[in-house]
């Protein structure tokens, strides 16, 4: 039998290989995988988080990529619930080989995956709050971009005390930072002089909590600390009202969603306050994702997102090796210290093949991070509902 | 302490009514078709949905709204059933079973891909509660459990008086011996799915009011729908309203001596008690 190559198709090979190599077409891909909140309590903010890390996996790899390398990424729905979290990190670990995992919205995901991720050596990046997750014996596997429970919960406090509140009760859905969150509200409050501060923690997937409520407004409160997701915070706001609550309310920004204020008529939702860790407000880096969605604010998720694929796509073109390990080893190295500062990952991989040292500065913040992988400093968005949108009331 | 028990006494009654609903339609199906149809939870949700596009897009009032998503959640549910689940009938119960977690799961992201994740609002008014005695009844819940009460005398009309109520009930006593009669099991079948997920559309779109709208309104009252309809006894038309209400106390004054988190407990704890104790539930399989 004779040769099955025809000699133009073997000519026209020949001469792409070199146009193959240089625009690294030719080389192996570098496995990414997200797992984000497409649906579930999350599902507000997965899409556009899986947008901008889209979107700018694409803009490196049309740049020449990493090291000459494109990047595969493999976006996944943890559907805001562990179980698939979990299912998720899997198939990305074991199938794809993933060098890192960013994006993982709610704790309770968050948490589960980790072990995972640190067993198998593969970074996680994450957007989760609860102090516990970077406590846990990580081995330098986790950043986070989100501030813990602690920060935050720390300057809820300062907020409510510098608005009057005098007697707070806290109804928290039952996460991994409930019990943190509310004992760190409750050190600050307590230091500023307010008094009658109970809690209770709720199962969010209930659909009344008339009963909880009742208990609450017994403590006469003049102050209700919402520490909900979107779904459950509907109800809580519409049965707050129903039960003829005239006091302050105040919860986070990722359950006051714009749906949730258009769900129900004003009179319910005015007056709410809530609060978020602010992106990175006027940055480059902020307005490319500003770009990318097309809109004037966009979520803080979605900026640390794109820090998160950032942060990855230079470790490793410090590191010039593509592994979780070697982001572990130099994620420090790109985002902190007394390299030249920059914004865009493409420019600051072209730094880095130059010999130059960097210090990313991201759409979410500085992205400096203490040795247990959480953020050294942020600021805060506060906000009220008005007419069924929320209005900034100021940025600190 | 009393008005504490009194008030979650009352919340419970509220809840249960509402909760009847999908149970009923769960027993309904479950009583001519004999396997448990656990695609009621979305159907629930497209009753939802389908009531919120009457109220909220073409202004219709609620209760007019209501008729929207029996009719739009029976169909769908008659729909589905005879396109998926139809064929796996005859490989047993537990294929069926399986087969409509399978229906669950497709048509809550069908319902996510047509109307998206974020929350929706019927446009209805919030009202305070009434106070009568000390007692906080909410005008919305109490409304609604009414509404609750009116579709359960239709569905006990329906299965006592009317021929093909009749037809439903003599299929559920004995297929075999229906059919030789000359009843038509695909027709009777049919008109169950069409009955039972119209009345889990109703209940839907009655947790919805009182809730939030989202593709897992219907899955987040699942369980709770599983519990009484279990409690009360599988295929039991009457033991669904008994479970219900039992299922909708039974968590509220748990409440009363439990943390709150583990309110949702109550439903596992019935469901365990009753299959320990009485597992043919409360008033027996087959009761009318």
């Amino acid at each position: 039998m004779g040769s099955t190559i025809p000699r133009r198709a073997a000519l026209a090979g020949a001469l792409a290989v070199p146009f193959l190599a240089r625009t690294g077409l030719a080389a192996a891909p570098i496995p990414l995988g997200a797992i984000n909140p497409l649906t579930g309590a999350g599902g507000a903010y997965g899409p556009s988080m899986a947008k901008v890390a889209k979107a700018l996996t694409t803009r490196i790899n049309g740049a020449g990529g990493v090291l000459g390398r494109p990047i595969a990424l493999d976006v996944e729905d943890s559907e805001t619930n562990p179980t698939v979290a979990v299912e998720a990190a899997h198939k990305l670990i074991d199938v794809n080989k993933v060098v890192a995992i960013v994006g993982t919205w709610a704790s309770a995901c968050t948490t589960a995956v980790a072990p995972l991720c640190w067993q198998s050596h593969t970074m996680l990046f994450c957007v989760s709050g609860a102090d516990s997750i970077t406590k846990l014996p990580h081995h330098g596997y986790i950043i986070r971009t989100q501030p813990n429970t602690h920060l935050q919960s720390g300057r809820a406090a300062e907020f409510l005390l510098q608005k009057g509140a005098k007697r707070v009760f806290g109804l928290s859905a039952q996460t991994p930072f409930a019990v943190d969150s509310w004992n760190r509200l409750k050190e600050v409050l307590a230091g500023g002089g307010a008094s009658g501060l109970g809690d209770i923690i709720y199962d969010p997937k209930q659909i009344s909590f008339r009963s909880e409520i009742g208990k609450a407004l017994d403590a006469k409160p003049d102050t209700l600390f919402l520490n909900s997701y979107a779904p459950d915070l509907e109800i809580l706001l519409r049965e707050t009202y129903q039960a003829g609550f005239n006091g302050k309310r105040f919860t986070f920004a990722y359950a006051a969603t714009d749906a949730v204020l258009k769900a129900l008529p004003a009179s319910v939702t005015n007056g709410l306050w809530s609060f978020a860790p602010s992106p990175n407000v006027g940055s480059p880096a902020y307005g490319a994702v500003q770009a990318i969605l097309g809109v004037n604010d966009p979520d803080p998720y979605s900026c640390q997102v794109y820090d998160h694929v950032s942060l990855v796509a230079l470790a490793i073109g410090k590191a010039g090796v593509a592994s979780g390990l070697a982001i572990h080893d130099n994620v420090r190295k790109i985002s902190q210290g007394a390299g030249e500062k920059v914004s865009d990952p493409v420019a600051g991989l072209r730094l880095l093949a130059s010999g130059k040292e960097i210090n990313y500065e991201g759409a979410s913040g500085p992205c400096d991070f203490t040795p247990l992988g959480d953020i050294i400093s942020c600021k805060f968005l506060f906000q009220v509902a008005e007419n069924q949108r929320n209005k900034t009331l100021f940025i600190s | 302490m009393i008005d504490a028990f009194l008030q979650a006494l009352v919340n419970g009654a509220l809840a249960g009514a509402v909760l009847a609903l999908p149970a009923l339609g769960f027993n309904t199906v479950y009583a001519v078709l004999r396997f448990p149809n656990f695609a009621i939870a979305s159907l629930a949700t497209v009753g939802a949905y389908a009531g919120w596009v009457a109220n909220a897009v073409f202004a219709w009032p609620a209760a007019s709204s209501l008729v929207v998503a029996f009719v739009v959640a029976g169909a769908a549910g008659a729909a589905s059933d005879a396109l998926a689940l139809r064929k796996l009938r005859p490989l047993g119960a537990i294929t069926a079973a399986i087969g409509s977690v399978a229906l669950d799961l497709l048509l809550q992201n069908a319902i996510r891909f047509g109307f998206g994740n974020n929350p929706r609002g019927y446009d209805l008014p919030v009202f305070r509660n009434w106070q009568v005695a000390g007692i906080g009844i909410g005008p919305q819940e109490a409304e609604d459990a009414g509404l609750a009460l009116v579709a359960m005398a239709a569905l006990f009309l329906l299965l006592r008086f009317t021929r093909i109520g009749k037809t439903m009930r003599a299929v559920a006593d004995n297929a075999p011996l229906a059919e030789s009669k000359g009843i038509d099991p695909v027709r009777v079948a049919w008109v169950a799915n069409f009955v039972g997920f119209g009345l889990a559309g109703i209940g839907g779109m009655l947790v919805a009011l009182d809730t939030s709208l989202d593709p897992l309104t219907g899955f987040r009252v699942l369980l709770s729908i599983f519990a009484a309809a279990v409690v009360g006894g599988l295929g039991s038309i009457p033991g669904a309203l008994a479970g219900a209400f039992v299922v909708g106390i039974g968590e509220e004054l748990s409440t009363l001596v439990l943390a709150p988190t583990y309110r949702t407990a109550i439903g596992f704890l019935a469901i365990l008690l009753v299959l320990s104790l009485r597992p043919r539930g409360l008033l027996g399989e087959r009761a009318y």
